[in-house]
């Protein structure tokens, strides 16, 4: 069989002692950079790329990928301790990963992570190490209709990360829209929305507008009233998940695994959308979703898992094709080039070493990552005990230096502490940010696709909605449309709003 | 008439966010349906968001009124003079002064610092950041900029 | 907001004072401290390769660190930006492109530099050949056939480029008016996005970069027509569009290095001499060429005049076009 042939190849290859030396080097580097709020995985990734440098090949691009999943799994953990999503997939798991840390739950959240993430992991190698090439095929036959249909699923169903009312959920993600469209058009060069400044000509930054609305604007929402309001979190009285959080992640992760694989793969970005997806399906399918927003372990588990399989199968289009699907995958082609390497659908066959051994070091840096994390859960909720009012200026300093280092961009800054208070005004009239989030994410990629798709259909709008031509977007359309009538329909909505009155 | 002010507040909100963008939208052109320009999409979207924040308005309407709560004046004053500062002078005065400046600004936003506290505070993380940022991961920033540096 | 001008003022008096305290350095110093090289696109593209390339070999001969400063914004004006408004030590570089160094002063209105009065040409990294690829589901196999077929269907073929303003779209633009063919321009945010819609047969046509399409090319995802430069590639043998009919055609993309106007000769000399020994070694040589691109390296004077033609030539191209991007 090739295939175990392969597999062979690959284990032998990322079992070097050398080459498990620079994975376990790599996830640490990760998790350690990973962990500063504001930097996300491609600021750490660019940061640390140097290093490995002066490293052959192969182990240069298994260090690499381990730097890459080491960020992700920091940033989610800055996003459940304190807030501060690194980048767009870890704002969901602050959404629940946050309330169970002040409820004194943050080992629990980040156990949930880590073993959510290891599980998806696992499965997303062996989806890469069995179907890779199929796999890329399959993801070709999506063009713009089809991104643009399953961007529009996507935000109908991000109505889901708000507990509260589904008007306002609605506006927040129509207002986030608005924002990603700040910048340069694409399609004509036209500057919109920039107010005449050159450093808006490039968009706000994410990381910044994240760091506002999640970070700043919870630091003020807890000076409100400081002494009489106490911001301080609960004890904790365990790391551990109880046999009751077990029962209730099991489901999360395999459903999150499963859907982020499958969207990962495609080359247009669509990992973006596997934390979002996997929360609403958590929420929807919950028998608890009013605790949802308030602290619910499947909020974390789910999207976590999602998140680390998107980002493992965003590979398949980079290995096999040379296509980056993430400016992180970007990178990963840039470090292959200056290593010497073409990437593109040559590399299976010219270095077979090198594409199998970063197959299977890809287990191995999974888990890397949760022997590593596990311990690490104990100090990061000691860290929580530091009073509040010694750990915000920390955390204000540390947001400072990590956005700023992403762009060297002054306007940045400014964009953080307007966005707080926007942030904090909004979360005043009871408007969550999580679908703000999601949209200033998503609100490029639908323009992007709608424009495009029209440009070649001129003009019809037929090309989402014909099936014989285009059965992908049709499908996905009429589920996005059946998923808008479930929102809006009037009981449900009211059973949603008077959940959330009654807890309130 | 009773009106939940928190919900007029917030649909208001999103009408004038709405007609700023919308008024911002018109300077570009709309184009068709196969070529969209550039002003086709936010056109939309403001629309769209004035409608939303009018229904939000109209339902806050015959519903009990929910407190706003206090501002936090204090973190605001500090906090955002803090941040541009650093935006606007990092690149001048380097690293070290300007995180000890903002995390000294940040710290009396609590009424709980004590100001040798607050000091000691903002020296360690210049001191942790530069080792970490400058010196860990090779950040392009002076740890002294120019600006202070009379030598 | 007069808080800020007014404390903008004050920040203004000491910066103007610095460069008079900085004590001057002699050229056996340099480098005594760190380099940057500012690239002015995102990590991952071309320009950001190099730069990384000859950053590392940098490093390796200097013993000083070499930053790679990713400034992305407005098509590369705020990289160049950066290094306009830099110190001339020779400490900060721009790896330019055709963009910023050439064409945005035609595209943008508000251009924040002068690409010539703002900046010393240190040397020309590498030229990057352009080639015409089709999806192999079109019944295209050369160039003619594709004037033929585009014009034999008017407004159905479209052409995919990296984005408004591009490389590849200045190139195909050109093609269009030196042949008279029809194609629609789809832009996208990247070379790297435009390709997967290209290997899916959504958008058919590209005049793309040799070095991201050529693996497409061997193994037939991808059928190449014919390169844009004067010179056939060493990367795939096809003909070059003046061969194969297109008289007067030739389009390239280019990177090169630029230091702060006003930084002294001898340092620019210094930099140049390195990079181009960088650039002419056997094993980056035959790698870069491989890639389908030229390393060049020539001196700051042949790359003055390289940009000044680079600047007539698009300059002559653009404004009968018509096009403008703010």
């Amino acid at each position: 069989m090739e295939l175990l042939s392969n597999l062979a190849l690959g284990i032998a290859t990322a079992g070097a002692p050398e080459n498990i030396f620079y994975c376990f080097l790599g996830v640490l580097l990760g998790t350690l950079v990973g962990v500063l709020p504001g930097l996300g995985p491609t600021a750490t990734t660019a940061m640390l790329l140097p290093i490995t440098f002066v490293l052959p090949p192969t182990p240069a691009l298994i260090m690499l990928s381990g730097i890459y999943y080491g960020a992700q799994y920091g940033g989610s953990t800055t996003a459940i301790l304190i807030n501060l999503p690194g980048e767009s997939s870890s704002a969901v798991t602050s959404i629940d990963g946050y309330q169970m840390a002040r409820q004194g739950r943050a080992g629990q959240a980040l156990a949930a992570a880590a073993i959510g993430s290891f599980f998806a992991g696992t499965f997303a190698t062996f989806v890469i190490a069995l179907a890779a090439p199929p796999l890329t095929e399959i993801a070709l036959q999506f063009g713009p209709p089809e991104y643009f249909s399953l961007v529009v699923l996507g935000l109908v169903c991000s109505v889901a990360l708000a507990h509260g009312s589904v008007m306002k959920a609605l506006a927040m993600i129509v207002l986030g829209l608005m924002l990603g469209l700040v910048g340069t058009d694409i399609y004509t060069g036209a500057p919109r929305f920039t107010l005449d400044r050159l450093e808006l000509a490039d968009g706000i930054n994410f990381v910044a507008v994240a760091a506002g609305v999640f970070g700043i604007a919870e630091i003020f929402r807890n000076m409100e009233n400081e002494n009489t309001r106490d911001a301080v979190i609960a004890k904790v009285t365990s790391l551990w998940p109880s046999r009751e959080d077990w029962r209730r992640m099991v489901a999360p992760i395999l459903r999150g695994t499963f859907l982020g694989s499958a969207l990962g793969i495609l080359p247009g970005g669509g990992a973006i959308l596997a934390s979002f997806a996997a929360y609403t399906v958590e929420k929807k399918v919950s028998k608890y979703p009013e605790e949802f927003g308030k602290g619910a372990i499947e909020g974390v588990a789910g999207p976590e898992s999602a998140n680390n399989a998107g980002a493992q199968t965003s590979f398949i289009p980079m290995l096999t094709l040379g296509i980056p699907s993430n400016p992180v995958m970007a990178l990963m082609i840039g470090a292959m080039i200056i290593q010497g390497i073409v990437p593109g659908p040559n590399v299976a066959r010219d270095q077979p070493e090198l594409f199998w051994g970063i197959i299977a070091s890809m287990w191995l840096g999974n888990l890397m990552l949760v022997i590593l994390n596990l311990p690490l859960i104990g100090i990061w909720v000691r860290l929580l005990q530091v009073p509040y009012h010694t750990l915000f200026p920390a955390i204000i300093a540390f947001a400072s230096i990590g956005v700023y280092s992403v762009n060297s961009n002054a306007f940045d800054l400014y964009a953080v502490a307007l966005f707080g208070v926007v942030g904090w005004l909004l979360l005043k009239l009871d408007c969550e940010p999580a679908p703000l989030l999601l949209g200033f994410v998503l609100g490029p990629l639908l323009e992007e696709h709608l424009r495009r798709a029209m440009i070649i259909s001129r003009g019809d709008p037929m090309i989402f909605i014909n099936f014989s031509e285009r059965p992908i977007s049709a499908v996905l359309l009429t589920l996005a449309a059946i998923a808008l009538v479930i929102v809006l329909l009037p009981s449900v909505a009211k059973k949603r709003e008077e959940v959330f009155v009654e807890e309130d | 008439m009773t009106a939940n002010r928190k919900d007029l507040i917030c649909g208001l909100v999103f009408v004038v966010i709405g007609l700023l963008f919308a008024v911002g939208s018109t300077d570009l052109d709309m184009g068709t349906a196969t070529r969209m320009g550039p002003g086709y999409f936010p056109m939309v979207l403001a629309g769209l968001l004035i409608l939303l924040g009018l229904i939000i308005a109209g339902k806050s309407f015959g519903q009990p009124d929910a407190a706003i709560g206090g501002i936090p004046w204090r973190a605001m004053l500090l906090i955002i003079p803090a941040l541009c500062f650093f935006g606007f002078a990092v690149r001048g005065i380097g690293l070290v002064p300007g995180i000890f400046i903002v995390a000294l600004a940040a710290s009396f936003a609590s009424s709980k610092m004590t100001p040798l506290l607050a000091v000691l505070l903002s020296a360690g993380l210049s001191i942790f950041c530069s080792l970490v940022f400058v010196k860990g991961l090779g950040l392009p920033i002076q740890l002294i900029g120019p600006w202070v540096r009379f030598w | 907001m007069s808080f800020f001008s007014l404390a903008r003022l004050g920040f203004a008096g000491l910066l103007a004072m610095a460069p008079a305290l900085a004590h001057a350095e002699s050229v056996e110093q340099f480098p005594s401290g760190p380099l940057t090289i500012v690239v002015p696109f995102a990590p991952g593209g071309s320009n950001d390769t190099l730069a990384r390339l000859v950053g590392r070999d940098l490093e390796k001969k200097w013993r000083q660190p070499v930053v790679i400063d990713n400034r992305t914004g407005a098509g590369g004006n705020l990289g160049g930006l950066a290094v306009a408004r830099s110190e001339p030590d020779g400490y900060n570089l721009v790896m330019a492109s055709i963009g910023t160094h050439a064409v945005n002063p035609f595209l943008y209105k508000n251009m924040p530099y002068d690409a010539v009065k703002d900046f010393e040409p240190v040397t020309l990294v590498a030229k990057v050949d352009l080639v015409v690829v089709v999806h192999p589901s079109l019944p295209i196999k050369s160039v003619q056939e594709l004037i033929d077929y585009s014009k034999k269907n008017p407004g159905k073929l479209n052409y995919a480029s990296g984005g408004n303003g591009s490389s590849q779209h200045l190139a195909t633009e050109l093609f269009k008016h030196l042949t008279g063919a029809d194609m629609t321009h789809v832009p996208y945010k990247g070379s790297g996005n435009a390709i997967a819609d290209l290997l899916g047969g959504q958008v058919p046509v590209m005049i793309a970069d040799m070095p991201i399409v050529a693996p497409h090319i061997k193994e037939g995802k991808l059928r190449a027509l014919a390169v844009g430069s004067a010179q056939r590639s060493a990367a795939i043998d096809v003909p070059t569009l003046q061969e194969a009919g297109v008289k007067g055609y030739e389009a390239y993309a280019w990177y090169g290095l630029f230091a702060r106007g006003g930084t002294p000769r001898p340092i620019v000399d210094k930099l140049q001499t390195e990079i181009a020994a960088i650039l002419h070694d056997p094993r980056n040589q035959t790698f870069l060429r491989d890639l389908g691109a030229v390393p060049s390296g020539n001196t700051p004077d042949e790359f003055a005049a390289f940009q000044k033609s680079e600047i007539d030539k698009w300059g002559e191209i653009v404004k009968p076009l018509g096009m403008t991007l703010d």
